[in-house]
């Protein structure tokens, strides 16, 4: 039963990067010599997936003012990982219990006492952080916690990416058939419970929704880059349109193509992958930030000046 | 008012409610049956529990004791049924999320698209029945907002942006209207606007609870009061509840500890001097 499913998902992943290659061999022989090699095949395949789902998500966080809940959880995950290994767990269990477990307590301390959300954030995920390090100290080596911390995409084994393609097809499928009680949940909180809707359900299905996609990135870009990949589309898309499913579409595309030039790059000049990936997501928001049309700055100062102009 | 039958059933009943924020009591012994097809307002000083009673009437909040029924059922059925449409005072909205007019309008209908076909909810709201898009074009319409329906909603003025948020309520198409304070921080023509529309809505049938502070408006376009401090302090026809003398004794009660005490609490001396 195992066997078959292994033979399956090993059948599924070639023929995944098999379709990958095919427009990577069409690009100029200067792109595609990087992608000759097995272990960047499944680097590029999973860093895409990273980039898609994080995108995905970062629409929300962005506009429910999620940051640091996004951080919280992505440092609260740390000592899951130590945990699951002590027990011989796959890791990716150990994480998503801690993270959802720290969200849950970050909850509760905020509606049953009088201290602020931000606090209440900080304490817990520096705690579980905290504990994390200390638990890894002990049992693995300082090599073992950078992968975890910065990412390791190169070294990505066929679990890892078997688990990031569960996940975004589990991400993908929520955003699909919940998009209208979550973009209502998002707008207007107080509307969505008017109409019926259960909002509990709704705000931790989406904290659970964003455990998963931080699980899911860990070892391609590591518990503290992926905060940037869960902020930065998003907010770029926010420059750039008024349309929330266009939103949805362009940090999606930045995601992807953030983690696709980022991996290529970080192969070219021999850099660190997970560090190349988020500067050029960063590079795409300050790009943004000058020229969008809409909400540029440039743009801001030109109709600043022509309406200055006028007067 | 007239042509009204004089003994309306009642669309929303009230028993025996008590609420309190962190102990502190805001609503006590409220017993109220709102009648069904006519314009309530619902007049009280800041700080008297009037959108706590709302918040109570739409589900956030659990009273402590006693219950709601609207049409002789559960509230909570019929808010599902999307029956009772709410539109808040301080918006939880985010108004720079990248939403159309025409969008948030349309999220009014969320909750009769759980009632259609289940491979229809999966496609976008254009594909929808046309059932839902007419709604919002005849709400839009109503507060003459429907040639901005493809702006962003944070573009929108003040009393624009009030506008959309009862077109919001209207494309309901529900059998009530919660709205707290629908005029709150509207400019004159918008405001005639809102009041006119809301005639209308009352003639086709719809029952219409509203907080305000504007006594003119109320004076001439509510059917019933209520005046409420905590406690239930007066319900009636709009003439006898809203006049100086009975406004008066409202603003007074806030010092009474219950209606009874409110007879005897005299006005503060300071207030009384020339």
């Amino acid at each position: 039963m195992l066997e078959t499913l292994d033979v399956w998902s090993s059948a599924l992943v070639a023929g995944l990067i098999a379709a990958l290659m095919v427009p990577v061999n069409l690009m100029p022989d200067s792109v595609s010599e990087a992608f000759q090699y097995a272990f960047m095949q499944r680097a590029l395949l999973t860093s895409m997936m990273v980039g898609a789902i994080c995108g995905m998500l970062s629409c929300y966080v962005v506009l429910k003012r999620w940051s640091l809940l996004g951080d919280a959880i992505s440092h609260a995950v740390l000592p899951g990982v130590a945990v699951a290994y002590l027990l011989g767990l796959p890791f990716f269990i150990g994480a998503f219990v801690t993270g959802a477990l720290t969200s849950l307590g970050i909850g509760a301390i905020e509606r049953h006492t009088r201290i602020k959300s931000d606090a209440a954030m900080g304490i817990m995920f520096t705690g579980a952080f905290a504990l994390g390090v200390v638990l890894i100290s002990k049992i693995a080596s300082s090599t073992h916690l950078m992968h975890i911390l910065f990412g390791n995409v190169l070294g990505v084994q066929q679990s890892a990416l078997l688990l990031t393609l569960a996940a975004s097809l589990v991400a993908l499928l929520v955003v699909w058939l919940a998009y209208r009680p979550l973009m209502l949940y998002a707008f207007d909180p107080t509307q969505a419970q008017a109409l019926g809707f259960n909002t509990g359900v709704i705000h931790y299905g989406l904290i659970l929704l964003l455990t998963l996609t931080i699980v899911a990135s860990l070892e391609t870009v590591g518990i503290i880059l992926v905060v940037a990949m869960l902020i930065t589309p998003g907010a770029t898309a926010h420059l750039l349109t008024d349309r929330f499913k266009t939103m949805l579409f362009i940090s999606v595309g930045i995601g992807v193509g953030s983690a696709v030039l980022g991996l290529w790059l970080s192969f070219a000049f021999d850099v660190a992958s997970g560090g190349t990936i988020v500067l050029v997501a960063t590079g795409c928001f300050f790009t943004a930030l000058l020229f969008s049309p809409k909400h540029g700055v440039l743009m801001r100062l030109w109709r600043h000046r022509s309406l200055g102009g006028a007067n | 008012m007239s042509s009204l039958p004089s003994q309306p059933a009642s669309a929303i009943d009230v028993s025996g409610v008590y609420a309190a924020y962190q102990r502190q009591p805001v609503l006590e012994d409220i017993h109220l049956s709102l009648p069904s097809g006519r314009w309530t307002a619902i007049v009280g000083p800041n700080g008297a529990g009037k959108s706590t009673l709302f918040h109570v009437l739409t589900g956030s909040m659990k009273p402590l004791r006693g219950r709601v029924t609207a049409f002789g059922q559960a509230i909570e059925h019929h808010r599902k049924a999307g029956r009772i449409a709410y539109m808040a005072q301080r918006e939880a909205i985010e108004w720079d999320f990248p939403i159309s007019v025409w969008e948030t309008v349309m999220s009014a209908r969320y909750g009769h698209m759980r009632q259609d076909a289940w491979w229809r909810r999966l496609l976008p709201a254009r594909w929808h029945s046309s059932r839902h898009r007419d709604a919002v074009e005849k709400a839009l319409n109503d507060v003459d907002m429907l040639a901005y329906a493809e702006r962003p909603i944070g573009a929108l003025s003040g009393g624009q942006k009030k506008r959309v948020l009862l077109a919001r309520a209207l494309a309901q198409e529900a059998s009530i209207l919660l709205l707290d304070e629908p005029l709150a921080g509207v400019d004159p023509p918008s405001e005639r606007l809102i009041l006119d529309v809301l005639k209308r809505e009352r003639e086709a049938g719809r029952t219409i609870v509203m907080v305000t502070h504007d006594m003119p408006g109320a004076r001439r376009y509510v059917d019933h009061v209520v005046l409420i401090n905590r406690f239930i302090r007066g319900e009636g026809a709009p003439d006898e509840m809203l006049s100086d003398s009975k406004l008066a004794e409202l603003a007074v009660s806030s010092i009474a500890n219950s209606p009874a005490d409110v007879g005897r609490v005299r006005l503060p001396a300071f207030a009384s001097k020339e």
